[in-house]
């Protein structure tokens, strides 16, 4: 059983990270790989995945030595590369044959960039694990673990489900965020001074989230994403109640598939199969200790609001577990994960490891604080965000299907799932189409340098009479389906005239 | 005036008729004698072999390996094979078959020094564009042939330069680079053969690599394998096109039967066979920066009065139906006529590829020597496309009182129509009835020489009888469609067929033409340019380029955006889709789509959206009232 629900995921996915500075002696090509999926391929298989990918990164840098290979297309799969760190690859391969097959490059490649800083931000980055412990044995387990929770994420059924056309209204690497009054941003902002003052220590920030969106935050951008993500998958309330449906891109495979908390688990334990039928895996897994951050139904609500997991382990001589540490790319700091929640609300607290004295005794302290200073503003904010919260489909415009993307901020904003399943196929597939040509130019920008400059419109009329539009000024975005709309070039513009002065306040008016 | 030698006036038939059917043969012939020989050093190292060696270098990312060893044996190989060839090839006139295409006398010695290119490696082709036709047989332009020819992979520059074209033979030997010395790339070309073969033993077929603005597409046609490397911004599809149609000119020259010599000897050596023919895939690589029927797969047709044009036709048919398989007289790369047998169609690549083939070997035309040589007397200087009303009209002047008496070659060779039948030759007959002007008679019949230069000489007799030369030549001195002179609204000028296509302001004299020549400031509504295509007629016609689209290097950004803007709108999976409006800091483009026709048109950035619309019907009314004038009505199954 385990073995056909094994090749039904194989035949979708490879994934593979190697290090280009190891394994360079004839007979030692095993060493270089640091991660393969499916595990159980055989050597010659995965050495030969390997093989072709740093073959064509050699072969590309004859022409483009700053930018070796993104994407080879065969005609039956596509093979993403991401340069994780200085050699060190990530290349997914994907199987193009299925009709649901149709990618985009850098949607594939945003899951390599968020799988690869999402480990980085709890373990450290790949190449100082590697120098730590050289044999690889230590990073080959790490990256095992994690990246198998993290493809959890995406299984439905048996099957992975990546982000394909359907998705073509998302961004994945982006902040969704909620929109409040003047008042209660007053509220938050306050709160967020009180929480300030609990930690005790300058160093601290605070993530402060209503449901799935943002509400504040004093995290710098990289770390922002990087926790906003690892929230919205394990955190919010949607999160730990596994079951309840979730509109947010994070949790998709858990969408479609309708997953209740057993059918998760199951779904969980087709990738544990992978890993326990193949034991021989190089360095050794029971060895070592892991930590593994990603791993589902492992964070609950404790009675005092704050959420508690036994991922990190137990303290030394107690039985209490362990706080969760993070590393926080803009201090390299180790710093400790402190989250509140109370109803829809989810407060995080990040302190810095070295500020907290007696480690787990210290942070009572702190949450002690925070139950007895913040508790009330934190019960008015959810009530004030609650009362003006337009729910599931408060970003909904009728009449369009769009994704808002701001570059700068890393925020976006798009049309409910629910919203842009009701568009056809052929919409959807003509936008990702349109989207991948739209990611071409603006990498080519980049690589001229000129990036935020591009100012570009394309208005598609599509042969099932849909308009597919995108529209790139100063570094932000607007990608949108009008179904309905009338059959004139000039009634598109004006639909989008009309929903960037109320949506965007004018930003893509002309 | 160079005085063309009797030897010159002789037919080019020579043994060579089916020269290149009996160097196949021949090759099929020796391949035996050539194996065995091989066999004796080369027996272990058979292509499997070879290509796994290679994927063994590949997989340890040691990709730029010295072929080592077996390029040793390569040419060893390939100079016994030089001697047969020669030996084969002696009897034979090198431009017989039109494809060794050595350059006209006079002109070969200085075009080579003139080639100036770009910092970054493209070559800068001044003054040679679509409308302006004319001078691309002057000094000061681009010019076939390969360039860099010392360069190979290890050279810097070589790296640098912007498109790189590739066709090697499944084992890895290359055949044709567009940039360096085929033999010092024979390392880079077994790489390019490891990777595909490669992806092939995996069971499958590897199409582009990606790399920042780089792109590697290949293409696998049997034995032969394609490739280009470019950073053009170009779409995939255009390239693959590109490729294709890299593919069809070989074919175009060798047939597809080279693949049994393939079958026959896997390492069988290309190049002999394609010994000269640089200049013909130089320049098409060369027209993919500006001749938009590689990516309408169209073509185009020089702009006439009904009757003339009626009145070419009419004696194409009459010879058509003497077992002519098609009758074509171009004007450049314009159509004038073109006449095909009962049931035969030619396609418009087919077209592409042999207008290019023949215009690209200066075998084909003796006579642009001696036009050149007139138009040295008259002392004018050609460095632009401005200058190009004046050459015709210095032409004319010398051609009023030679053409009578310009002794023209005429060639016969054999050639294959790709699209038509890819594993036969058809021979060509084809006659310069003056500079610009030629006549191509093909044949399935490889000694029909002599009828078709009868047939030639009746053509070429009712051509001046008619005045078709005469409308021709001033065809091209007034140019095509100009978008300043879009009527002004529809329907009033539906009538209007006197003019020149339709305007009664084009029929100034000539010399008051040319003054303002090539001036153009732009149409209505901010309008620069526009193309449209007849979806059954298989053919386009564009505008004349007006300001700012004025130099070399705005045309082709403007052809790249259009070419962009074509792949766009045909998706092979969802395409053709019906309107496409865009908008960047260069142009706003405009692209219609319906059952009959496609619309391209290019505008100023910051034109007006509903203007611009207007517009764009406007030129669509424009074209259908000149229809009969712009384009070959009748010359398909379709009747418009």
């Amino acid at each position: 059983m385990g073995m056909s629900a094994a090749s039904s995921v194989s035949e979708a996915m490879k994934l593979c990270i190697f290090d280009l500075r190891r394994g360079q002696h004839e007979g030692q090509e095993l060493d270089k790989i640091l991660y393969f999926f499916p595990a159980d391929l055989p050597f010659p298989t995965q050495l030969s995945v390997i093989g072709l990918s740093e073959g064509l990164i050699t072969f590309t840098r004859i022409f483009s030595p700053e930018a070796p290979c993104e994407v080879i297309e065969a005609e039956k799969h596509s093979h993403v590369f991401y340069e994780a760190e200085r050699d060190i690859w990530m290349v997914m391969v994907v199987d193009k044959s299925e009709s649901e097959a149709i990618w985009r490059t850098a949607s594939l490649r945003s899951i390599l960039k968020e799988v690869h800083s999402l480990f980085v931000m709890f373990h450290g980055s790949i190449r100082a694990l590697l120098d730590r412990e050289p044999s690889g044995g230590l990073t080959r387990t790490h990256l095992y673990y994690f990246i198998m929770d993290y493809l959890s994420d995406f299984l439905s059924g048996k099957k992975l489900h990546l982000p394909n056309f359907c998705d073509s209204l998302k961004e994945r690497g982006m902040v969704q965020m909620l929109t409040i009054g003047r008042e209660a941003a007053l509220e938050v902002q306050s709160l967020v001074r009180v929480l300030e003052s609990c930690a005790g220590c300058t160093q601290s920030y605070s993530l402060i989230m209503f449901q799935d969106l943002l509400v504040s935050t004093t995290l710098s951008p990289d770390d922002l994403i990087n926790l906003f993500t690892y929230t919205v998958m394990r955190l919010t309330p949607n999160a730990l109640s596994a079951g309840a449906s979730s509109w947010s891109y994070l949790r998709k495979g858990i969408t479609s598939s309708n997953a209740s908390g057993s059918s998760l688990t199951s779904s969980t334990s087709v990738l544990d199969c992978y890993y326990s039928s193949q034991d021989t895996s190089p360095g050794g897994v029971r060895s070592y200790q892991v930590v593994r951050p990603l791993q589902h139904e492992k964070w609950s609500k404790g009675k005092d609001g704050f959420l508690v997991t036994d991922i990190w382990g137990t303290e030394v001589g107690s039985l209490s577990p362990s706080s969760p540490t993070i590393w926080l790319k803009q201090t390299e700091e180790r710093m400790y994960l402190c989250a509140f929640q109370h109803r829809s609300l989810t407060i995080i607290l990040f302190i810095p490891v070295t500020s907290v004295h007696n480690g787990e005794q210290g942070l009572s302290v702190v949450k002690q604080q925070i139950l007895e200073n913040a508790s009330s503003k934190i019960f008015k904010v959810e009530e004030k965000l609650s009362r003006g919260w337009g729910g599931e489909n408060a970003y909904h415009v009728s009449g369009y299907r769009y994704l808002l993307v701001d570059g700068d901020r890393c925020i976006s904003r798009a049309s409910p799932p629910g919203k842009v399943l009701t568009l056809t196929k052929d919409s959807l597939v003509v936008m990702s189409k349109l989207r991948e040509e739209v990611d071409l130019e603006k990498s080519r920008a980049k690589c001229d340098g000129f990036d935020c400059e591009k100012d570009q419109e394309i208005c598609i009329r599509a042969k099932n009479g849909a308009w597919v539009i995108s529209r790139l000024t100063r570094g932000k975005e607007l990608y949108m389906v009008l179904e309905k709309a009338n059959e004139t070039l000039l009634y598109a513009s004006e639909a989008v005239e009309k929903f960037s002065d109320r949506c965007c306040s004018g930003v893509f008016s002309l | 005036m160079a005085d063309l030698s009797d030897d010159d006036r002789k037919p080019k038939v020579g043994p060579s008729t089916d020269s290149i059917d009996q160097s196949l043969d021949a090759i099929e012939n020796q391949l035996s004698s050539i194996s065995v020989v091989q066999s004796e050093f080369d027996s272990d190292l058979d292509t499997e072999e070879a290509s796994s060696s290679n994927q063994d270098k590949l997989a340890n990312g040691l990709l730029n390996g010295n072929p080592g060893a077996d390029s040793n044996v390569l040419e060893d190989l390939s100079s016994v094979w030089r001697n047969m060839s020669e030996e084969m090839e002696a009897p034979s006139s090198p431009s017989s078959s039109g494809y060794a295409a050595e350059r006209g006398s006079n002109n070969a010695s200085s075009s080579r020094d003139i080639g100036i290119e770009e910092v970054d490696g493209e070559i800068v082709e001044i003054g040679n564009s679509d409308s302006f036709d004319g001078v691309s047989d002057s000094q000061v332009q681009w010019l076939p042939g390969k360039r860099h020819g010392n360069e190979d992979d290890a050279s810097s520059s070589w790296r640098k330069r912007k498109k790189h074209f590739f066709i090697l033979s499944h084992s890895g030997k290359p055949i044709y680079s567009r940039y360096g010395d085929e033999h010092k790339l024979a390392g880079f070309s077994a790489t390019l053969q490891a990777i595909i073969s490669f992806v092939e033993n995996g069971g499958d077929r590897v199409n582009l690599v990606r790399a920042g603005k780089h792109q590697v597409v290949f293409l696998v046609k049997g034995p032969i394998y394609l490739a280009c490397i470019s950073c053009t911004e170009e779409s995939y599809q255009s390239l693959k096109g590109q490729l294709e149609l890299l593919y069809g000119q070989m074919i175009l020259i060798l047939t597809k039967s080279l693949n049994r010599c393939f079958e026959k000897n896997p390492k069988f050596d290309m190049t002999p066979l394609l010994g000269g023919t640089d200049t013909v895939f130089s320049s098409l690589i060369h027209s993919f920066s500006w001749n938009p029927a590689n990516f309408l797969h169209a073509y185009t047709c020089l702009p006439l009065a009904y009757v003339t044009r009626q009145a070419a036709s009419a004696i194409l048919q009459d010879v058509a139906d003497s077992g002519v398989v098609f009758a074509i007289l171009m004007c450049k790369h314009k159509v004038i006529s073109l006449v095909g047998a009962q049931k035969a169609s030619l396609h418009p690549d087919d077209m592409l590829l042999l207008s290019n083939f023949i215009m690209s070997s200066e075998s084909f035309r003796q006579l642009v020597i001696e036009a050149g040589v007139a138009f040295e007397d008259t002392d004018v200087t050609v460095n632009g496309c401005a200058n190009f009303s004046i050459f015709v009209l210095a032409f004319l002047h010398v051609a009023n009182v030679s053409f009578g008496v310009a002794r023209t070659s005429e060639s016969f060779s054999p050639i294959c129509l790709p699209r038509y039948n890819p594993m036969a030759f058809l021979h060509a007959y084809v006659h310069y009835l003056d500079v610009d002007t030629h006549l191509i008679l093909l044949t399935t019949s490889s000694d029909a020489f002599h009828h078709l230069k009868d047939c030639r000489v009746r053509i070429e007799k009712v051509l001046l009888e008619s005045n078709v030369l005469n409308e021709v030549q001033r065809s091209m001195v007034d140019g095509g469609m100009r978008v300043e002179d879009l009527p002004a609204d529809h329907g009033s000028h539906s009538g209007a067929v006197s003019a020149h296509l339709g305007q009664p302001g084009h029929t100034r004299e000539p010399s008051e033409r040319f003054a303002e020549a090539f001036i153009g400031v732009g149409g209505p509504a901010g309008l620069w340019h526009f193309m449209y295509r007849s979806i059954y007629l298989d053919q386009y016609v564009s505008s004349e380029f007006s300001s700012p689209v004025n130099n070399r290097q705005q045309q082709k950004r403007l052809y790249r955006a259009y070419q962009k803007l074509y792949a766009s709108m045909h998706d092979k999976e969802i395409g053709p889709h019906r309107t496409q409006f865009r908008r960047d800091e260069n142009y706003v483009l405009l692209c219609w789509v319906t059952r009959d026709f496609e619309l391209y048109a290019a505008f100023d950035p910051l034109a007006d959206k509903a203007l611009a619309i207007k517009t764009c019907n406007r030129v669509c009314q424009w074209i259908k009232n000149i229809e009969n004038e712009i384009f070959l009505l009748g010359a398909s199954a379709f009747s418009w």
